[in-house]
């Protein structure tokens, strides 16, 4: 009751989509902004000492060339200068181009890498096409791009029929790691949320008044139920608010990218429009190819069974100390597991099918988050079943025992406790 | 008829004995003094009775049946540690803790205006709890223990942290609930405060109950033969050997005699009004501070 209506509670609620979101959408965001928001025209003078490059340079939105003929430009700054505001740069193609492959650009302020490396794209190519004419094959150019390998694997799975499905496994990793954070980061911080609560009403001597009103396990289990649902109530906010937000960035993206496609490929150096449109389409039909009902499923399961486990753990232990400082000594270990866990489940991402993973996936402690990563790969449902039942049994094999330290333990001051002492009142 | 009957109860914590072969019998509507000095079994005592623990052996009954877990609702317990949700409000709290009671919301919140009115913190309600003085939140302590009508209150040392004024202001209150039915357990270690609303008292040291009884009985049986006696003419009472002898007690607004054995009141009476001008004479019953001390240390 103490916990919803705190005002940092409901602050972190709303901000934490809100950090994603932005978090995500900032290198989208910041190159926009870096082409957008220059809206003035830049003009760039081109004198062309070869005088076949200066059509290289196509002007866009943001940059307008300037071609004038070599011969009339001695020195560069004199023209510069004489131009006064009406030019903010020059550019030299010298005459041996094809071989320095270099050219200058003059000016007064310091050009961003922007102009940079739109130059040298757009020289790239003529010059490129220019040295493989002057090699005298006509169709050396046609014979280069025919030669030009790009390999792809395409990892395809076989269902139990033999049809054919096509998978990305990098998604799929990519999911596992998000759902296995996810276990974590909950399970960890309302763990330490529960044992926080427990040590408060235990500082505040309330817990004998509430403990005369209900009983010890009631409590605990009110505790750890409560706190798991306002988790879940969270986290329930931040799905919605995240895909309304990322809807609402997909919808001015979106349009931002049809109207300036350049300048938001350009900054996020992306291929190209051609192979973003690829990626995008492959990642639809890996995000088709996951069954996600049977995924979100298996996470909520485990997701509940872990943050019983845990929940339960911090809960007991929590009840032994006086002082949310002295609590170390007891959620040291239990942090330990945690970090253990995520580790292995880190590990796993390489080799989701190896005897480690397999281990780490079926051991309840572990196995909340490792069994994330492995998720999407499709586990053996005789796996799945044995470490569902081992971590749900755990997680009651917890409960209980916690149930018997807390009932203990929340009447007792003084002293600190060790270990030992305190596995001694489970009997 | 007794509203608690502690029969036998035994407890033992990690191989110490907290509460050995102990009997309570409550009456009904009374105000009962559980007695003992600090570690005596008071505390695990009450916890039995509130339901925190369980005994190991022996039976509790309330009015007649033995205790069971719906009967915590008809309980209304202020523990010695006090202790709110410093963090919540002070209309949010009273409510919720009546609540846990099982009180509904709705009558809870009339309840709580009443008390608040009655304890002037009326417009402190919506501030936080930890904004109150200690004074205050001891109120709120109070109301919280009170607000649900629990037919027996238990009060661990509950005139604690209050000052003259609002101890008595405690005093009246806990003496109304009294007259209204409810039956009071009163653990205290202040025996000022015993004489003075306790009706009958259960000792406890050790783990054992050594003393119990009304508190005018246990007196009585501790009385040592001193009487207050009062003459005229600031003349001084000299001690006469074949009937009393002289008590030095400097507090006292008298000589303090103490009759020698089978002498009587009146023997001595006479004698008095023979050699002086006799104004008064009252009988010294020994004060529950004195009676405690020597129970705690003989045994």
């Amino acid at each position: 009751m103490t916990l919803v209506g705190k005002k940092s509670f409901i602050v972190m609620t709303l901000l934490i989509p809100v950090l994603i979101l932005l978090v995500g959408c900032v290198p989208v965001l910041l190159a926009y902004v870096n082409n957008s928001a220059d809206t003035s025209v830049t003009r760039i003078a081109v004198i062309d000492e070869t005088g076949r490059y200066a059509g290289a340079l196509k002007n866009n939105t943001n940059y307008r060339f300037v071609p004038l003929s070599g011969q009339n430009v001695k020195n560069p700054h004199d023209f510069y200068k004489a131009a006064g505001e009406s030019l903010d740069a020059v550019i030299v193609i010298p005459a041996d181009v094809e071989n320095s492959q270099q050219v200058s650009l003059y000016s007064e302020k310091t050009m961003g890498q922007n102009i940079l490396s739109y130059v040298t794209r757009c020289l790239n190519d003529t010059l490129r096409n220019a040295k493989i004419a002057a090699m005298g094959d006509p169709e050396l150019l046609s014979k280069m791009e025919q030669a030009q390998v790009e390999t792809q694997v395409k990892s395809i799975k076989w269902d139990e029929k033999g049809d054919e499905q096509e998978q990305s496994a990098g998604l799929a990793s990519v999911i596992g790691m998000v759902l296995a954070f996810l276990t974590y980061t909950f399970v960890l911080s309302y763990g330490a949320m529960i044992m926080n609560s427990v040590v408060e009403e235990k500082t505040n001597r309330i817990v004998e008044v509430i403990v005369s009103s209900c009983r010890p396990m009631e409590l605990m289990m009110g505790k750890i139920i409560g706190v798991g649902l306002v988790g879940l109530t969270q986290f329930a906010i931040w799905v919605v608010l995240l895909s309304i937000g990322s809807a609402i960035l997909g919808l001015v993206g979106g349009a931002s990218m049809v109207a300036n496609p350049e300048a938001v490929t350009a900054g996020m150096n992306l291929p190209g429009e051609a192979g973003a449109a690829g990626a995008i389409s492959e990642i639809n039909t890996a995000i088709a190819s996951i069954n996600w009902l049977s995924l979100l499923g298996n996470f909520v399961v485990y997701f509940i069974g872990g943050y019983l486990l845990y929940a339960s753990l911090f809960a007991g232990f929590g009840s032994a100390v006086d002082q949310a400082s002295d609590s170390s000594q007891f959620t040291m270990p239990i942090i330990l597991v945690m970090v253990i866990a995520l580790y292995a489940g880190i590990a796993c991402i390489e080799n989701p099918n190896g005897p480690m993973a397999e281990w780490c996936s079926i051991i309840p402690f572990t196995s909340p988050v490792v069994m994330m990563v492995r998720l999407p790969f499709d586990v053996p449902w005789w796996q799945l079943l044995l470490s569902i039942v081992l971590l749900y049994a755990t997680a009651l094999g917890c409960i209980w025992l916690s149930a018997r330290i807390y009932r203990t333990g929340i009447l007792l001051y003084g002293k600190k406790r060790s270990f030992k002492e305190v596995l001694k009142w489970v009997r | 008829m007794n509203f608690i009957d502690v029969n036998d109860v035994v407890k033992q914590y990690d191989g110490h004995l907290a509460l050995d072969h102990v009997d309570l019998h409550v009456p009904q509507g009374c105000i009962y003094g559980l007695l003992g000095p600090n570690g005596a079994g008071k505390t695990s005592l009450i916890r039995i009775i509130n339901r925190i623990t369980r005994a190991d052996s022996g039976t509790v009954m309330i009015n007649g049946k033995p205790l069971e877990d719906k009967d915590i609702t008809n309980i209304g317990y202020l523990p010695e540690e006090r202790g709110l949700y410093k963090k919540i409000k002070v209309a949010d709290e009273i409510v919720y803790l009546a609540r846990l009671k099982g009180m509904p919301k709705k009558i809870a919140l009339s309840e709580m205006e009443k008390w608040l009115e009655r304890f002037e913190l009326t417009e402190w309600k919506g501030r936080k709890v930890e904004e109150l003085s200690k004074g205050m939140q001891q109120k709120v302590q109070f109301i919280t223990t009170v607000i649900h009508r629990p037919q027996l209150l238990i009060f661990d040392e509950p005139f604690s942290g209050f000052d003259p004024v609002n101890a008595e202001q405690l005093k009246r209150e806990i003496m109304q609930l009294r007259d209204e039915g409810s039956t009071i357990l009163f653990s205290t270690h202040n025996m000022a405060s015993v004489e003075e609303i306790c009706e009958q008292i259960t000792l406890i040291n050790h783990s054992r109950v050594v003393l119990e009884g009304r508190v005018d009985e246990v007196k009585q049986r501790y009385k040592k033969n001193l009487f207050v006696v009062n003459v005229a003419d600031g003349a001084v009472v000299q001690a006469q050997e074949s009937l009393f002898e002289v008590v030095p007690d400097a507090l006292q607004q008298g000589t303090v005699i103490k009759l020698c054995k089978g002498v009587t009141l009146r023997d001595t009476i006479a004698w008095l009004n023979e050699h002086y001008t006799l104004t008064g004479i009252t009988e010294q019953l020994p004060s529950m501070n004195e009676i405690f001390i020597e129970t705690v240390q003989n045994k």
